[in-house]
């Protein structure tokens, strides 16, 4: 039960870990694409020029990053149809059509249907091309195909002579005719000044059916063909014949729906076959795993990695490795622990040990994968096979523990033991490798170098060797022999370090200061003459010749423990561990990592003898679902591209904004990115920076980061993505950009601002003084005045006028005198009163006069009459300069001659609402008064001071009329 | 859209009633269809009679047409009702047409035997698929006898099956056409 239990609770993580939308067949992953808990179909795959792979389904348009999917919404959200064709022109635009026979451009990540003047087709768009003169050319089902130029749509259809509507396929020749690919042969058509020429390839010619549904170009100017019916062929253009290969002249693998040429192979999609790889040196066909065979597989697409992708509905997209791994399984499935050995021989047949210890050379043909066994005489389950070695003649080493070494014959698997050196029978053999005509023995009796010769192809020929003890080498365990170059042999030894031997001479390397673990694993040499060794757990080391340097984790390597390292054809180190492979660049220092994701996993690397590299380097290992090859994949980009997908402001796309140069408040930024690595996403480690704010490098693997708040200034957002911690050459991606200063911070506002203020405190200050210049003026004007007016009241004449009016009165009309007494005192008490005041209510004012007007009328009797026409609530309402009234009665008695038969009128109104008019009738006197004027113009003045109103004065022949504006 | 179609197809059929001038149409009234549902835990089929259907060779397009409800043959009378009302709901979408183009050029003048593609839209339940079905046509005495065997997927058509009769309907339909067409 506790041996049973980690199993239980591996699998029942597994399980829930890969469920239910990634599911993990012999390495092959499927990425479903669910909506409503229903599969949508994939219609056709495109990789863009970034490498960001696009599905075209038929619920729309969808990006997808080797994890996730995300659709492209129309710009209007409530538009759907069904994708059908992408495409990229040259300026980077992207071209989707439907099977509406719509047409949309990819802008600001939104679809945008376009509306040509000529309307659009009725029918499912099947493909797109671009030719040289920038046209876009796109094909129907049913309607021919479009030529998009200057604007202006062409139609060449069944009426230009196409030989049918329906095209399936579109390729281009390098002199730009478009070939079609329709349901009636092949059309080749050409759109130039103006002429449709169409000329037809189809059965009569050599095709072998008549619908052809798929077409790739394969360079100077031949075509790879597919068919409905009869497999798939080469169409040369300059020749214009077809060429059958053998392997498709009988046909039975159904409707061919998509063709990709990649990694030298022609890969063949099938309606309801799953898909071929017809590998173009070999004029072979091979069949698809069979997990995949019986689908139907409508597109196919190679990402940056390498990987082949299919789409196969309801299954969604599915990953395949491609050509760079292979997975041969073993018939007799013998358990993965028990696999000791892994030799791939030059014949690229495969040889593995069981647990019974028989020896089993796997040969793979067609996919069938035939083994062959042979039951060593002597060899038990307890005598376990070590190693194997193919040498210069083609015949099988084998090394075991303590049955010492057999030599087999590949092919009639005869064998004999290695009897020549007596010392090795029977001995334990911990290594046999070699080097041309050398093979390398490392047993616990010692070390061994055997010459080959021509001679030895017959297994019986006897052997030269050469033997070296122990001591030489510091140790009797001795993992790895290696001979470089240059003639050293290097012995990688458990416990004392690398030894090497030139000539007769051994030098030692263990010095645990520069070679922290002294277990050494495995060497190889690179192109450029360095020594590289793997330990038992201080990672891997590069020896120059002089200086020794260590990769680890730190550098990118995934694993520290137990590693093997082999060169593979490309000269890459490949450091082979528990967990899969890191491919280790000599010369960037670049370490990808194939593993989990690939379907390599659990890798047995305990037996050193478990890893080996095939005829063409090709890396070995043995795993739980079989043997693995892997090849570095040509071409391809085994690190991430980094990418920013997105930038919000305050969580809103910035959309299709092109300036980068943001307000003040424009400052909350998150960007989103990725590494695009379409093999196993989930490996991709992140570090960013936002220089300008941070100039750390923050390390991690989240795809997205916010920054609130960001101060006003110029930022560049970087970021980086790679497979390991080392970011030493990994892509990058940036955004620059600048938070402008707030206006209120800005060095032109403030100078402004402070020029406003000195301008206002200025003006204010000039203002004050005048008003203050006026005061003063005021205060003179009223001394003034009231000096004159005290001068005037004392005027002696009117002293004595009023005495000796008050004398008559009192002999007269004594009853009055007392009265006429009280009006007199009354009236210089107001003057008194009044005279400090600058306005005093009318009521007063004209309380005033009355008193006067009495005293003048006791004078004068009925030659004065004084009328006075306002309201007790217009007296109240308005206000006067004191003493004004008095003073224009007082003028107008001056100036005028009084007489009962010419009495002098004067009439006192209110005016408009505005003035206080004061009218008298002129009556001149003989004798001019003189210093006329004076009392007047003290009138004026005193109201300049007070309002902007100004008094005015009319003057005619009959009457004198004075203005006097209110006051409120 | 299963009404547009039946109009189109409905005029094209009568067309050919209508026309004179045509020359080389051949028609059928009583061709057979057959169809098989291998389950696990039943084998289901149904045939029907009445499948009509008009080529025209110089054009070189066809149309076919068959009436679901007249499907005969079930193994109980509640069977049908089933495929009627649940599967193929007759009521709604009374006919399955196929209509299009034919690939091949033969001629049709000469006895013999010969295969050639038919390719156009499947309608079934509504749903409209394209489809390139694959027929062994012999000429003899003026008569052009086909037949043909393809298979129709349930999902292909939004036939939804019940779990519970998952066991006892296959997901492919085999469907076998046989008729005898004559110049009309």
């Amino acid at each position: 039960m506790r041996r049973v239990l980690p199993y239980l609770l591996t699998t029942v993580i597994t399980l829930s870990y890969i469920c239910p939308v990634e599911a993990q067949i012999a390495g092959d992953s499927y990425f479903q694409l669910e909506k409503d808990k229903k599969q949508i179909q994939i219609n056709t795959l495109f990789k863009d020029n970034i490498g960001y792979l696009y599905a075209g389904t038929d619920n729309g348009l969808y990006k997808f990053d080797g994890e996730k999917y995300t659709r492209i919404d129309f710009t209007n959200t409530e538009f759907n149809d069904t994708v059908t064709a992408i495409y990229q022109d040259r300026k980077g635009l992207l071209w989707v059509g439907f099977n509406s026979g719509r047409i949309a451009n990819v802008e600001n990540n939104k679809l945008l249907y376009i509306n040509p003047e000529e309307g659009t087709p009725q029918r499912k768009i099947t493909a797109f091309l671009q030719d040289k003169e920038d046209n876009l050319w796109f094909s129907t089902q049913g309607e021919g195909i479009y030529c998009l130029k200057k604007n202006i749509l062409y139609v060449i259809d069944v009426e230009d002579g196409l030989s049918d509507g329906s095209v399936n396929s579109m390729a281009i020749t390098d002199n730009g005719y478009i070939i079609a690919g329709t349901d009636q042969g092949l059309n080749i058509c050409s759109f130039k000044n103006g002429q449709k020429k169409i000329s037809i390839i189809g059965p009569a010619d050599g095709l072998p059916d008549y619908i052809v549904t798929a077409m790739v170009s394969a360079g100077n100017n031949m075509f790879w063909i597919g068919l409905q019916e009869n497999g798939f062929c080469l169409f040369d253009f300059n020749s214009k014949k077809v060429l059958v290969p053998e392997v498709s002249k009988h046909w039975e693998h159904g409707q061919i729906n998509s063709m990709l040429l990649a990694q030298n192979i022609l890969w063949v999609a099938t309606q309801g076959n799953g898909f071929y790889k017809y590998v173009l040196n070999g004029n072979v066909l091979e069949k698809a795993p069979d997990n995949i065979f019986d689908k139907t597989i409508n597109s196919m697409i190679e990402d940056m990695q390498g990987n082949i992708w299919l789409s196969a509905h309801p299954y969604g997209l599915i990953r395949t490795h491609g050509e760079s791994l292979k997975l041969t399984p073993i018939p007799s499935s013998p358990p993965f622990e028990h696999i000791h050995v892994v030799l791939g021989d030059k014949d690229g047949s495969t040889w593995i040990s069981n647990k019974e210890n028989e020896l089993i050379k796997l040969t793979t043909k067609n996919n069938i994968t035939k083994e062959r066994k042979l039951k060593l005489a002597g060899v038990s389950e307890k005598t376990d096979i070590t190693s194997l070695y193919q040498d210069v003649n083609g015949n099988i080493w084998v090394g075991l523990i303590g049955k010492g070494i057999y030599i087999v014959d590949p092919f009639t698997f005869k064998y004999r033991i290695f009897k020549e050196n007596s010392l090795f029978i029977n001995s334990t053999i911990l290594s046999i490798t070699g080097n041309k005509n050398n093979v390398y023995v490392s047993s616990l009796v010692g070390l061994m170098v055997i010459e080959i010769t021509a001679e030895n192809t017959d297994i019986n020929t006897l052997c030269r060797f050469t033997n070296y003890d122990n001591v030489s080498t510091g140790t009797n365990y001795i993992y790895n022999i290696f001979k470089d170059s240059k003639d050293r042999i290097w012995f990688a030894t458990d416990g004392n370090g690398l030894t090497m031997l030139k000539g007769n001479h051994f030098t030692y390397y263990n010095d645990r200061e520069k070679i922290k673990d002294n277990r050494i694993y495995s060497v190889a040499e690179d192109r450029n003459g360095n020594i590289w060794f793997s330990t038992a757990s201080a990672g891997i080391y590069k020896f120059d010749g002089k200086t020794f340097t260590n990769y680890g984790v730190n550098e990118g390597l995934s694993d520290l423990k137990l590693s093997v390292l082999k060169i593979d054809p490309s000269g890459n180190i490949i450091i082979v561990h528990k967990k899969g492979l890191d491919i280790l660049d000599p010369v960037t220092g670049d370490i990808s990592y194939v593993g989990g994701s690939q379907g390599i996993s659990n890798i047995n690397v305990e037996d050193l003898g478990a890893i080996s590299t095939d005829t063409s380097g090709n890396i070995m290992v043995s795993t739980e679902k079989g043997i693995l090859t892997y090849s570095f994949p040509e071409h391809s980009l085994q690190k991430p591209t980094a990418l920013i997908e997105s930038i919000k402001l305050f969580l809103t796309d910035l959309g299709n904004r092109t300036s980068n140069i943001f307000e003040h408040d424009e400052n909350n930024f998150t960007f989103s990115y990725t590494g695009l690595y379409y093999s196993d996403p989930e490996k991709v480690y992140y570090r960013y920076t936002l220089e300008g704010f941070d100039n750390n490098w923050i390390y991690t693997t989240d795809r997205s980061k916010n920054f609130p708040k960001l101060g006003p200034g110029v930022y560049k957002f970087r970021i980086q993505a790679s497979l390991n911690k080392n970011f030493s050459n990994a892509s990058e991606d940036s955004y620059s950009f600048t938070i402008k200063q707030a206006v209120y911070k800005t060095w032109w506002f403030l100078l402004g601002c402070a020029v406003i203020l000195i301008s206002l405190i200025y003006l204010y200050v000039k203002h004050r003084e005048r008003e203050l210049k006026r005061f003063q003026t005021l205060k003179q004007e009223k001394i003034h005045f009231q000096f004159e007016m005290l001068r005037s009241q004392i005027n002696p004449h009117f002293l004595f006028n009023s005495f000796n009016t008050l004398i008559s009165t009192i002999e007269d009309e004594p009853h009055l005198a007392a009265e006429y007494a009280e009006q007199l005192s009354d009236f210089f008490r107001n003057i008194v009163n009044q005279r400090d005041k600058d306005a005093i209510s009318l009521a007063e004012e004209i309380e005033t006069l009355n008193s006067y007007a009495f005293l003048q009328k006791k004078r004068y009797g009925d030659s004065l009459r004084v009328e006075i026409n306002i309201s007790e609530e217009e007296k109240k309402k308005y206000k006067i300069p004191p003493l004004s009234l008095q003073l224009l009665m007082e003028n107008a008695i001056k100036h005028n001659a009084l007489s009962e038969v010419n009495p002098l009128i004067i009439n006192i109104s209110i005016a408009d609402d505005a003035y206080l008019c004061i009218k008298n009738n002129i009556n001149h006197k003989n004798k001019k008064q003189t210093g006329a004027g004076m009392g007047l113009q003290n009138i004026v003045t005193r109201y300049d001071l007070l309002t902007n109103k100004p008094v005015r004065i009319l003057h005619d022949d009959h009457l004198f009329t004075v203005l006097l504006p209110l006051l409120k | 859209m299963s009404q547009n179609l039946f109009k189109l197809c409905f005029v094209f059929l009568v067309s050919f009633h209508g026309s004179v001038t045509a020359q080389n149409i051949y028609g059928t009234e009583d061709g057979s269809i057959q169809f098989h549902s291998d389950a696990p835990l039943e084998l289901i089929t149904a045939a029907c009679k009445e499948m009509k259907g008009k080529v025209d060779l110089d054009k070189k397009i066809f149309a076919f047409s068959v009436k679901i409800s007249a499907f005969t043959g079930f193994n109980s009378p509640l069977q049908r009702e089933h495929f009627n009302e649940n599967y193929m709901e007759s009521t709604q979408y009374p006919y399955a047409f196929f209509s299009g183009k034919i690939i091949e050029d033969i001629d049709y003048s000469i006895d013999g035997t010969y295969t050639l593609r038919a390719k156009g839209k499947l309608s079934v339940h509504g749903v409209v698929r394209e489809r390139i079905i694959k027929n062994e046509v012999v000429v003899k005495n003026g008569v052009i006898s086909i037949r043909s065997k393809f298979t129709v997927f349930l999902a292909d058509h939004d036939i939804a099956i019940p779990k519970i009769v998952y066991e006892k309907l296959a997901s492919e339909i085999n469907v076998e056409i046989k008729a005898d067409l004559l110049k009309q």
